[in-house]
């Protein structure tokens, strides 16, 4: 072997591991400040706002986890998973704060919701005065937070679902429980959510841990008195004063241990949830076939009505089999899903044009391009989005190509909970250790600062999206390609990395995403001296230019969806020429 | 209790696995469908139990034409759940996470808690398995695992059986074993079945053999 692989090697692990460890700790270190809990204690919005972080943070993921397991449930039943991930990709990457303000245009009080039911159904001839987009009960932030998160969950059982071992056995079981005479749906829960439920795990507290610190959405259309402490937090952070700034860290804390404990009672809840299932009653969620054995005692049967829940899916008369396949819908769920996607992007398009409005057309009376024309005057703000997005995802790409290229595997299984960090620790809390490393490194307010934050954030996805095909890759190719005498440098450049080119392009793609999204860390770190579309977007929802908002926020999402469209353009697979004789 | 199959046509939208087929099952007797690997002979009792559309997916999903009774109750388009036909696959696909009794007693129909669980007991005496109920199903032997799936299967108390290669995965003593235990509780509730196989060595009953052609 190579001398110098160890000391590379190492140097790579350093590279990643010294900020994300500097960061954490001077994150955490900015909690032993006794001062700083005294005057947490002693503020009377704070208990209030923890309370509305809980509310909002849970019932958005209970709600998530929910409609995750309907949907799931409806579309392996009826065989149709593939169908309910098609749309997908666009949901996941449509940016949080542009989803928010998106639904905060669709349902405020003038929005396209109310025009399409006024004057004829509400009466209004006028937009109501109901704090709809900033309601004091949080629901809108809910909304918004359950229907970003579902896609994510969905993609991630999808990526269990869609392994063929899993799924063949899965389908097994399933078949097999209904030879036992449970219905369908029965079927599902008790033998392939049991076995699913458990690997979502992961994924479920990275929802949670979202839903209860994140900013920028619930700056859009979270409540405002009192604010989710998150939101509070941020405030403090942005004062001028230093003492307020360390209560705003104190927050954070809070925030992580909030996380902290609900992952655990969560953890808590599943497995009593499973323990239960598995001595369950034996109900087949239809009525049993007669048995020859001994004479069928009645059952109850719960929820649905025993012909919906037991009749196989487009088989509801007696159709013959062989037309079964051609006569299945997709499901409701996903339908409601795909239309508020629909409808949110719809609404910043037309709303990023539109001029004179009145309440309750339907249409804008004037189209104007004003909204575009002062996005292009400002144009060094999309200019600094995309170096930026490139930069940061250039090079978690080029880190995480040489990582998984190098390290051993027990480094990689080691250095994965460190690459976690920023994922689980509160927005609030860890741009306060970012703000301190860049003060040490003289980099405060300056483009380095920014490019730091924004690649240690895309880092984690960018080998998350990365790792399966990469260390997947099949080993012969090298041995065939060394038997034939040539160098590694050869096989990486002419087989290997040709042959992940998709999988390359589409991380890159991933990373350009989640540095375009950053709101927390572009703000902090770039002492407001740097504007983004996500800042701008987000910022300027709290006014009243609404075609601006829109331009801006339809401009969030067409960024990361031009990233991914140039990635399938550039992962596609090689045409042949010649076609097969 | 007779199982009545008559099969016009099987297959997917590709290409045809078999057509013409017709037999009939007594109570308490045994059937064996013989024929090589890519006869549709696997198909055949999907197609019984009323799961072609779990075997494959897409344009290979297979489909068919034809008839099932049971017991003169037209079951063709019933949903397998309603079918009360037990199925015992080539794997005994235990549910990985359940133990061995939960494997069990998801098996029994609803009913008092103390009886659910003195069938499981039960069972697992039958299957000389007695005190394995805590046991997580993989450290089980091949030959323990086949016997608890045909428990299993016979705890819901099916109106027939079919037998997808049951006896494949096991060696030649367990074999002999496990064939016997199979037949002798197929006779003993007096339900007809369906074995498929490949091999000779496994014939049930050689009055009652029927010969897959080759798919052509």
């Amino acid at each position: 072997m190579n001398p110098l692989h160890r000391p590379f090697v190492a140097t790579l692990l350093l590279l990643a591991a010294l900020p994300l460890l500097a960061t954490a700790a001077l994150a955490l270190g900015a909690l032993f400040d006794a001062d700083a809990w005294r005057a947490l204690a002693q503020d009377p919005l704070w208990p209030r706002a923890l309370g509305m972080s809980l509310w909002t943070g849970l019932a958005s993921t209970t709600l998530a986890w929910w409609a995750t397991r309907a949907l799931l449930a409806q579309a392996f039943v009826q065989q149709r998973l593939a169908r309910l991930l098609r749309g997908l990709p666009a949901m996941l990457a449509t940016p949080h704060a542009a989803f928010a303000i998106g639904l905060a245009f669709l349902i405020a009080p003038s929005g396209w919701l109310l025009r399409g039911l006024s004057p004829w159904l509400t009466g209004f001839d006028f937009p109501p005065p109901w704090p709809t987009t900033q309601d004091p009960w949080g629901l809108g932030l809910i909304a918004a937070l359950v229907f970003k998160e579902i896609p994510f969950l969905l993609w991630t059982a999808a990526t269990q679902l869609q392994r063929d071992d899993v799924r063949q056995r899965w389908r097994a079981e399933h078949a097999l429980a209904q030879t036992l005479g449970y219905s369908p749906q029965r079927a599902f829960d008790r033998v392939v959510w049991p076995q699913l439920a458990p690997r979502l795990f992961g994924p479920l507290v990275a929802v949670l841990a979202y839903g209860l610190t994140v900013v920028d959405m619930a700056l859009v259309i979270g409540p405002a008195s009192p604010p989710t402490l998150a939101v509070l937090a941020w405030q403090w952070l942005q004062d001028a004063d230093l003492a307020t700034n360390a209560q705003g860290a104190a927050a954070g804390g809070v925030l992580a241990l909030a996380v902290l404990v609900c992952a655990l009672a969560g953890r808590g809840l599943q497995t009593v949830a499973v323990h239960r299932a598995r001595q369950g009653p034996g109900t087949r969620g239809c009525p049993a076939a007669r048995s020859p054995i001994q004479p069928v005692r009645p059952e109850p049967v719960e929820g649905l009505s025993n012909t919906s829940a037991c009749t196989a899916p487009g088989l509801r008369q007696a159709q013959p089999e062989r037309h079964r396949v051609n006569h299945v819908k997709t499901p409701m769920g996903a339908w409601l899903l795909a239309a508020v996607y629909a409808a949110v992007l719809l609404a910043l398009a037309v709303g990023s044009v539109a001029g004179v409005w009145p309440f309750p057309a339907l249409w804008p009376e004037t189209l104007t391009l004003q909204a575009w024309a002062s996005v292009w005057a400002s144009r060094g703000t999309v200019l600094t989005t995309l170096g930026l997005a490139a930069a940061s995802a250039a090079l978690a790409l080029v880190w995480s190509v040489a990582w998984l290229e190098t390290a051993p595997r027990r480094w990689d299984a080691t250095l994965r909970p460190l690459l976690y960090l920023p994922l689980v620790l509160p927005a609030v809390l860890w741009v306060v250790g970012l703000y301190s490393l860049a003060l040490w490194l003289r980099l405060e307010g300056r483009w380095p600062a920014l490019l730091l934050a924004h690649t240690l954030m895309a880092l984690p996805y960018v080998l998350l999206a990365l790792a399966p095909a990469y260390t997947g890759f099949d080993p012969r190719y090298r041995a065939i390609s060394d038997s034939l005498g040539r160098s590694r440098a050869h096989f990486l450049l002419r087989i290997k990395w040709p042959l992940l080119r998709r999988a390359l392009a589409a991380s890159a793609a991933v990373g350009f995403a989640v540095s375009v999204a950053q709101y927390l860390p572009t703000l902090y770190l770039g002492a407001g001296r740097w504007a983004t579309v996500t800042t701008e977007a987000v910022n300027l929802a709290a006014g009243a230019q609404r075609s601006l908002t829109s331009a801006y926020a339809g401009l969030q999402w067409l960024l990361p969806v031009l990233g991914f469209a140039l990635a399938a353009w550039v992962g596609r697979p090689r045409r042949f020429t010649v076609a097969a004789a | 209790m007779t199982l009545s199959v008559h099969i016009t046509t099987l297959g997917s939208a590709q290409r045809t696995l078999l057509r013409g087929l017709r037999f009939q099952v007594p109570p308490g007797a045994v059937l064996t469908l013989m024929g090589p690997s890519g006869s549709g002979k696997s198909s055949v009792l999907a197609a019984m139990a009323g799961t072609l559309a779990s075997v494959a997916e897409g344009a290979e999903a297979l489909s068919f034409e034809g008839s099932v009774y049971l017991n003169g109750a037209d079951l063709t388009h019933t949903p397998t759940a309603q079918r009360g036909i037990g199925l015992l696959f080539q794997d005994p696909l235990l549910f990985a996470h359940l133990t061995v009794a939960e494997n069990l007693l998801f098996a029994v129909p609803p009913g008092p808690r103390a009886q659910r669980q003195a069938a499981v007991q039960q069972a697992l005496a039958e299957a000389d398995l007695a005190g394995y109920g805590e046991r997580d199903p993989a450290t089980l032997s091949g030959g323990q695992r086949a016997r608890v799936a045909l428990m299993r299967a016979l705890l819901a108390q099916p109106r027939a059986l079919l037998l997808d290669e049951p006896f494949s995965r096991l060696d030649a003593t367990l074999r002999e074993q496990f064939r016997t235990f199979v037949f002798d509780h197929i006779r003993s509730r007096g339900i007809p079945a369906v074995l498929v196989t490949h091999d000779r060595a496994d014939i049930a009953d050689p009055t009652r053999v029927l010969e897959l052609p080759h798919a052509g």
